[in-house]
């Protein structure tokens, strides 16, 4: 029995078309998991929304991905000389960040006869990739034999405005001259990219947006497992894998979801301020008691694993009085759609 | 990308004049306040010309630094308004401006600002108009540009990678030299001269017809010389009053004249228009090579009607055009298009001639000593 994801098919449309119509020239980003719906589906669902092109973060993906959607796809991560498939496909653009890389795509096509598809990321404070102000000067002089179709600007999940950063890095693409007057940008806010598209009319920009499309209505989604067995235990009853015994009267529940799915996999979450920390500390600590919190709620509660998750399925341990689901019944948990793998997706009509 | 190493060294007053000319009779564009002499109108501040040469020995750049000192400490905040004059088209601006902060360093300077003559962004009058027109736009910014300068970028870019500081300016005028001006192009975009009758027809029907009722009226516009500044000073006096500026001495009018003339005989001149024997407008002139200026105005309140100030500007764009010059530059204005902004009226006056609205890189600061550059930045903003 499955860990089922559960759409509310006409509120997720409905929230990806607002998302869609609120951003012209949006380049949904289907890329990893496919945010727990798969790449397939985020590919024919990008394909419905009449977009012209996807981006995905590895070369691997490009494949999947244009089996349901006919577009452009772009991928996100740098291509490097050691990347040897869809290097020339029509429909694939590269995003590309470094000279050396500039020289040695542009050699390969010389000899290829095509003209492979690039965009060129310009480095921000971020530091993750992508060219200098300088080198970006320069590589605007390589790119013969290329098709330039933008720059790409990645910006950190920054708390204050980016439009400091945006208004210099557009400085440094401006002074390239490059042919082209099209920008990708990652994580800018309506109001940011309202304020960049006044003050450069003369230049397209187009946003790259997942988790705020796919994810963005997170009442349109639901996450349930499935209760597999259920196991009344006495105070020193043996237990699981590691022999353990029961802290006290209760119920050992089994269920579905385990390490296979993402369940108890902990992703460090991006809160960095030093009440998340703490939280964490404070999880650490159940931890060294034997006891874990468990994504799962049950009778209203979020429980505590009685033993680290399995690969497919986790023990959990509901104290007494604690109302008790039969096999077959179904519980929530909350996941990290991003590092979860579901049984089943059910979408609603 | 080797490029030739560049040494700076002081230059002569006269190096420094002769360079000027041969750089504008080329036809490259300096700030009159790159000129030797603005330096000795500048009297407060000691001033040294610099000089670019490259390894044959040929002077390439030249640049006006005024030293500003920190009160009490002997340190110097080095400055060069609208320059230095240089190739800023270079592709890599360190062979430039390395040297120019080493030699400032030694001078005793704690940081260099500087004002690149690179113009960035242009907006047409037509844009500018539909700017102040539209509600919803506040400042230039706002309303997409004629023309945005690839080479300008790349000296904005150049020095946000060097380092240099862009000084804000937003929201009105800051202590330093404007960032935003209005210019009229007297050259058509081939760089044919244009006629008087072009740039009128480029001008607004309210310019056209003040012009005409100035003339009809029988407004005479002359050229006055030294001896008329007291004149002009106080009508200057009283415009100050009117629009609420603090205004110069007559002093200081009197040196810039001095020392100007003393450069170039036709490089400042006063002109002076006069109803019936009345002196109803009155403004400064300056001309370096082919860039002229409209530098300081004055109006009377009486008889405002018989538009001296519209028959004075026509007048000083007319002798541009005379003087075979490039461009009539009417300086700053600020970047604001809110109607509700007092510095409206400023650009709507200026807008009516037709000309073009342009945006510069403005002013940079490369800090050399950040311990004295910050007390230097905390004293300036608590002036």
């Amino acid at each position: 029995m499955p860990l089922t994801l559960y759409v509310d098919g006409p509120r997720w449309r409905t929230h990806l078309q607002a998302v869609r119509d609120a951003h012209p020239g949006i380049v949904p980003v289907v890329k990893g998991n496919g945010y727990g719906f798969g790449v397939e589906r985020l590919a024919a669902r990008a394909a419905w929304l009449g977009v012209d092109t996807v981006a995905v973060g590895m070369y691997h993906e490009v494949t999947p991905v244009a089996a349901a959607f006919h577009g452009t796809v772009m991928v996100l991560s740098p291509w490097r000389p050691f990347e040897t498939h869809v290097v020339f496909d029509s429909h694939v653009v590269h995003t590309v960040g470094r000279l050396e890389d500039l020289r040695a795509l542009a050699e390969r096509a010389a000899g290829s006869g095509a003209k492979p598809r690039v965009v060129l990321e310009r480095l921000t404070s971020m530091r993750r990739h992508g060219f200098s102000a300088r080198d970006l000067r320069e590589a605007a002089g390589l790119v013969e034999g290329l098709a330039v179709e933008g720059v790409a600007v990645h910006l950190p999940i920054s708390q204050g405005s980016h439009l400091t950063e945006v208004n210099r890095l557009m400085t440094d693409v401006v002074a390239a001259g490059l042919a082209t007057h099209r920008v990708f940008v990652s994580h800018l806010t309506d109001t940011e990219l309202g304020v960049l598209r006044q003050s450069y009319p003369d230049y397209e920009f187009r946003p790259r947006i997942g988790t705020q499309l796919w994810l963005g209505d997170r009442s349109a989604l639901e996450v349930r497992s499935t209760v597999l067995d259920v196991h009344p235990v006495e105070r020193g009853d043996v237990y699981g894998y590691r022999s353990r015994t029961a802290p006290a009267a209760g119920t050992i529940l089994v269920v579905s979801g385990g390490t296979a799915h993402g369940i108890g996999l902990e992703a460090p979450t991006g809160g960095a301020t030093l009440k998340d920390r703490a939280a964490r500390i404070a999880k650490g600590g159940l931890d060294a008691a034997g006891f874990v919190r468990s994504p799962y709620t049950v009778d209203g509660k979020q429980r505590l694993f009685a033993e680290p998750p399995h690969m497919q399925a986790s023990m959990l341990f509901l104290s007494h009085g604690a109302k008790v689901p039969a096999v077959g019944d179904e519980v929530d948990v909350r996941v990290r759609f991003t590092a979860t793998t579901f049984d089943q997706t059910i979408i609603s009509d | 990308m080797t490029s030739p190493a560049l040494t700076v060294r002081t230059l002569t007053p006269e190096q420094h004049l002769d360079f000027l000319r041969t750089w504008t009779a080329d036809g490259g564009s300096a700030s009159f306040l790159q000129t030797p002499a603005w330096g000795t109108v500048k009297s407060e501040w000691r001033r040294e010309s610099i000089g670019w040469y490259d390894p044959s020995g040929r002077l390439v750049g030249a640049g006006l630094v005024l030293y500003r000192q920190l009160p009490k400490v002997k340190r110097y905040l080095a400055y060069l308004p609208e320059g230095p004059v240089l190739d800023w088209d270079a592709e890599d601006l360190r062979v430039y401006l390395n040297p120019m902060v080493r030699h400032l360093k030694k001078a005793g300077a704690f940081g260099v600002r500087m004002g690149p003559p690179v113009v960035t962004r242009r907006w047409d009058a037509a844009a500018v108009k539909q700017g102040v027109a539209d509600a919803s736009v506040r400042r230039l910014g706002d309303v997409p540009p004629s023309e945005r300068s690839q080479a300008g970028a790349r000296v904005v870019s150049q020095l946000q990678e060097l380092g240099w500081r862009p000084q804000q300016v937003e929201g009105g005028f800051a202590a330093g030299q404007p960032q935003y001006n209005f210019q009229i192009p007297l050259r058509d975009a081939g760089g044919a001269a244009r006629t008087g009758e072009d740039v009128l027809a480029g001008m607004n029907q309210q310019w056209r017809r003040n012009i005409k009722k100035a003339a009809k009226a029988g407004v005479e516009v002359t050229h006055g010389t030294p001896a008329d500044l007291p004149a002009f000073h106080e009508l200057y006096a009283l415009t100050a009053e009117r629009d609420h500026f603090t205004p110069r001495p007559l002093s200081y009018f009197q040196t810039m004249f001095s020392a100007l003339l003393a450069e170039e005989p036709d490089r400042i001149r006063l002109y002076l228009a006069r109803h019936e024997g009345d002196l109803v407008a009155a403004t400064v002139w300056v001309r370096v090579g082919g860039h002229t200026w409209y530098s300081y105005g004055a109006s009377s309140t009486e008889k405002r009607d018989v538009r001296g100030s519209n028959a004075v500007q026509w007048a000083m764009i007319s002798d541009s055009l005379a003087a075979g010059a490039d461009v009539y530059d009417l300086r700053g204005i600020t970047d604001t298009l809110d109607p509700d902004d007092s510095h409206v009226g400023l650009i709507q006056f200026k807008v009516g001639t037709g000309g073009e609205a342009v945006e510069y890189a403005g002013e940079w600061d490369l800090p050399l000593n950040p311990v004295v550059y910050k007390a230097f930045s905390l004293y300036m903003s608590r002036r």
